[in-house]
């Protein structure tokens, strides 16, 4: 795959992105998903040899209990399956918007980022249990490119004919949405709901239909990009090929989610570094070994990006465009130290009672709910969207297990460990001084996701294996033992206690007056600043303890698996927790434990009878839903809204 | 003797506008003062350009012999320059208490780990229990904003600044939709705070508050400074009277 064609694609799912945004105001993660199912439609349909008797003529559904597949037709021409899998995306695309997008306009924009984030996961997972049914190797799909083959001479240069035409798709496509929307009544309409909508409604458009016809076209335009770019690479794969949404993401922002031409020039241009910077990385015999293969060309982008947007954002929203940021409400925490107790006891009686599948599932709940108390901090008490948790949890693994092999011993290690998560976790708050709401959010992911590129990936973290048992006062807290003994109590309840400690002091902060600040902060940055708060101060601090509380995460995390890995710390892994967090209340420490009892192959987990292979893809798959179902129904969270009924029902009762 | 604010020669453009244009007031200690204007006189935007909310603004402002104009608007707060909103803008988070709680507290650089262990809420200010005294809030500090009426949030906005301990506030019409009744006793809180020692500036619609409690006054129209004077003075003015009876006939 060439530069090119990257960028074409990227311009081709960012000119959706515009348009989807134009439209409705929501920045949609999920865009490229909606693609990657389509290219999984596009492909199961044409999965037979045209020399052979194969019948092809498979659709694959992404439909959790309907079965996995049904057959349409036999052999299908590429017009036939085309045809079919341009109207899935067109279905989804009108879909999306009337059952999600609609209903959740004037939703706060956590809610709305919560949305897009169950339909990536659902998507993305249930597409990953039907990869498994499909198979890898020779038994995966075959994706045969419908573009012309062969190269182009310019000069010495060598340019593939689909590249060009790949180019030639966004370019095209660019200058009709430009033209259409400076010219037709469409075009004209769109802006005028995007702006007013009850001024459109009063002089005689639909917002609706109007709404339907722009997420139709951008999901057309975003399937078939992705059908054709997994033609020309040869990779579907349902995680990664969802993410490519996110130089999109970056390409869209550029443009300003307004500008069609600036977006497509951004998208190919971001393409076109990345292909640069995997040849330079080829060529280059002077960088470092460190650096993994395509990190350069994935994150380079992106970090300039993240910077571009930073740069442009202001410190605070000025008086026209102040939005209103409703975001759960937090409720003050009551018998923090009783309800620590319980929980305490509770898990430390469990560990010592129970098998050693059930001490796992505490210990893999505990770490979850680290990384779910980062998130409540700085995304519920904070009121910043961040997807970056994940990403700091990791940096804090693969920092104790390197200064672990550099030779420093536990518990200096990890405190060491915490405390460059603590600085990277500062930097990566430095996009949340500026920018905010949706865009912040994309801004975290596009974050994560270069540390994944850049960091993670390094052969210098591969293979490093399981460091020394950490040791205290003479006590062995390893996790690992041989036969029943395996996944040893002690690191349970060590891990348990920290997790604890980790729960009052964020019932701590919460009472106190930084929490008080964060509060002002997240309700209304002008009025904390004429307050006299330090906005910059406060949202940074939040990043910190954010970072300090999925850093001990992480930490433990590098002694309690035998070997690190970059997969254990993919963005995915944080939208679900965000995710699990707001059924739970992101803003109250329910949340997090909520995060914690749900997450994949934990509490949950073990009781519905342990680990399975497809576990973690059916859980996320699950959240997937609920979390949309959730933010329809209940921008402010599940508990909030029981707690809600239960004062009714008392108001009832006592009446 | 020194005035306590001194603006000199204030400047916001947007584009081509000149929203304010050399906009020079000197607001002393022991004097309530107006700012008055028809709407779209530039009144807020001279509010926000004095707190540090217009990134743009020229001129000089100084707060007691400090230069402020190139500090964020934080800092100002912090140092004595507090405001409030034309739309309230509480924390409807907090309670009342602790609304009055975060503005008068300034952090340091290790509060955010010493709060963990030590949350330490006991500590109230002493500028927030004068707050409270002052604006008589005290039925109201546990309850949130959205528990109050809309004339209680005005008060409780004053207050909030108030609990900043500020050297001069400025009231971005404070009076607002508030009645009769609490409109005098606005007023009466607004003309005992410079016996307190705190400076008062002072923008509102209601030109019988304006003409009662303040010392001077000083007239915007169109981003300039039309007029500067007593009550007495502003009232018989034929500038005024013309920018005002201009703007009616708009």
């Amino acid at each position: 795959m060439t530069g090119l064609q990257g960028g074409a694609v990227i311009a081709a799912l960012a000119l959706g992105l515009v348009l989807s945004f134009r439209a409705s105001n929501v920045i949609n993660i999920a865009h490229a998903a909606v693609g990657m199912y389509s290219a999984y439609a596009f492909y199961g349909l044409r999965n037979y040899d045209v020399d052979s008797t194969e019948r092809g003529g498979d659709l694959w559904l992404p439909i959790l209990g309907a079965p996995s597949k049904v057959h349409i037709l036999d052999r299908p021409t590429v017009a036939a399956a085309l045809s079919i899998a341009l109207l899935l995306a067109a279905f989804f695309g009108a879909l999306l918007y009337v059952a999600v997008f609609r209903p959740l306009r004037n939703a706060p924009p956590l809610a709305r980022v919560i949305a897009s984030l169950g339909i990536f996961l659902y998507l993305t997972s249930t597409m990953s249990l039907r990869a498994k049914e499909i198979g890898s190797g020779a038994a995966s799909l075959k994706l045969t490119s419908m573009l012309p083959s062969g190269v182009i001479k310019i000069g010495s240069a060598k340019i593939p004919t689909s590249a060009f035409v790949l180019s030639g798709f966004a370019v095209v496509a660019a200058l009709l949405l430009a033209l259409a929307f400076s010219y037709t009544r469409f075009g004209l309409a769109t802006t005028a709901t995007a702006e007013q909508e009850k001024g459109a409604i009063l002089t005689g458009i639909s917002p609706h239909r109007i709404g339907i016809f722009n997420w139709v076209l951008a999901s057309l335009l975003g399937a078939g990009a992705v059908i054709l770019i997994v033609g020309v690479s040869g990779v579907l794969v349902p995680t990664e090929t969802s993410l490519l949404v996110v130089p999109a993401l970056a390409a869209a922002l550029l443009g300003g989610l307004d500008s069609f031409a600036v977006t497509t020039a951004a998208g190919l241009a971001i393409g076109m570094t990345q292909g640069s910077l995997v040849w330079f990385q080829l060529q280059s015999k002077s960088l470092p070994d460190w650096l993994p293969n395509n990190g350069l060309s994935q994150a380079v982008p992106v970090i300039a990006i993240l910077v571009a947007i930073t740069w442009r954002g202001s410190k605070l929203p000025n008086r026209a465009a102040m939005i209103e940021s409703r975001l759960p409400e937090s409720p003050t925490p009551r018998n923090p130290v009783a309800w620590s107790l319980v929980m305490a006891t509770a898990a430390i009686v469990a560990l010592l009672q129970l098998d050693a599948q059930w001490r796992l599932a505490i210990v893999v709940s505990t770490i979850a709910g680290f990384v779910g108390l980062a998130s409540v901090v700085v995304t519920g008490y904070v009121g910043q969207i961040s997807l970056a948790q994940y990403a700091f949890a990791g940096v804090a693994a693969f920092a104790t297990v390197k200064l672990t092999k550099q030779g420093l011993s536990f518990p200096v290690a990890p405190f060491l460990a915490i405390a460059i998560t603590i600085a990277i976790g500062l930097l990566l708050g430095l996009p949340a001084v500026r920018v905010r709401g949706m865009t912040l959010a994309v801004a975290t992911i596009a974050a994560a996701v270069a540390i994944e590129q850049l960091v993670f990936n390094s052969p210098s973290l591969a293979g490093l294996g399981a460091i020394p048992r950490p040791e205290i006062f003479g006590i062995d807290l390893g996790f690992s033992a041989t036969g029943d003994e395996n996944f040893r109590a002690a690191f349970g309840i060590f891990a348990v206690i920290l997790f604890v400690l980790a729960t009052l002091a964020v019932a701590n902060l919460r009472r106190s007056p930084t929490g008080l600040r964060w509060l002002a902060v997240r309700g209304n940055e002008r009025a904390a600043a004429a307050a006299g708060i330090d906005v910059t101060q406060t949202k940074l601090s939040a990043f910190a303890v954010c970072a300090a509380l999925a850093g001990t995460g992480g930490a433990l995390l590098a002694y309690q698996s035998p070997a690190l890995s970059a997969q254990q710390f993919m963005v995915v892994g944080a939208l679900a927790v965000l995710a699990l967090c707001f059924l739970g209340g992101i803003a109250s420490i329910s949340g997090a434990l909520v995060a914690g009892l749900l997450a994949s192959g934990g509490i949950l987990t073990q009781l519905q009878g342990g680990n399975t292979g497809n576990a973690s893809n059916y859980q996320f798959a699950i959240s997937g839903l609920m979390l949309i179902a959730v933010a329809i129904l209940y921008p402010d969270g599940v508990v909030a809204a029981v707690r809600h009924s239960v004062a009714k029902l008392r108001r009832m009762s006592t009446a | 003797m020194n005035p306590l604010l001194h603006i000199h020669q204030l400047g916001v453009s947007y584009g081509g506008l000149r929203a304010v244009d050399d906009v020079s007031i000197d607001v002393h200690t022991d004097r309530v003062m107006g700012l008055i204007g028809p709407n779209g006189a530039g009144k807020t935007t001279t509010i926000d350009a004095i707190c540090g909310f217009v990134p743009k603004a020229t001129g000089i402002i100084e707060l007691a012999g400090r230069r402020l104009e190139s500090l964020p608007p934080h800092s100002r707060a912090r140092a004595g320059l507090v405001r409030t909103f034309q739309s309230v803008e509480l924390f409807d988070d907090l309670t009342i208490r602790e609304n009055l709680i975060v503005a008068a507290s300034a952090p340091r650089w290790y509060s955010t780990m010493l709060d963990a262990i030590h949350p330490n809420r006991r500590v109230t200010a002493e500028s927030v229990s004068d707050a409270i005294e002052m604006t008589k809030i005290n039925d109201l500090i546990d309850l949130r904003p959205k528990q109050l009426s809309h004339g209680q949030r005005r008060i409780v906005g004053v207050a909030r600044a108030l609990a900043g301990k500020p050297k001069l506030v400025l009231l971005d019409e404070p009076a607002a939709g508030l009645d009769p009744d609490e409109t005098d006793k606005l007023g009466e809180l607004i003309a005992s705070l410079p016996k307190r020692g705190i400076g008062v500036l002072l923008v509102d619609h209601d030109m019988t508050l304006v003409l009662d409690v303040c010392d001077d006054i000083t007239v915007l129209d169109f981003g300039r400074v039309i007029a500067t004077g007593t009550p007495q003075e502003i009232r018989g003015n034929q500038a005024v009277i013309a920018a005002y009876l201009g703007s009616a006939h708009e």
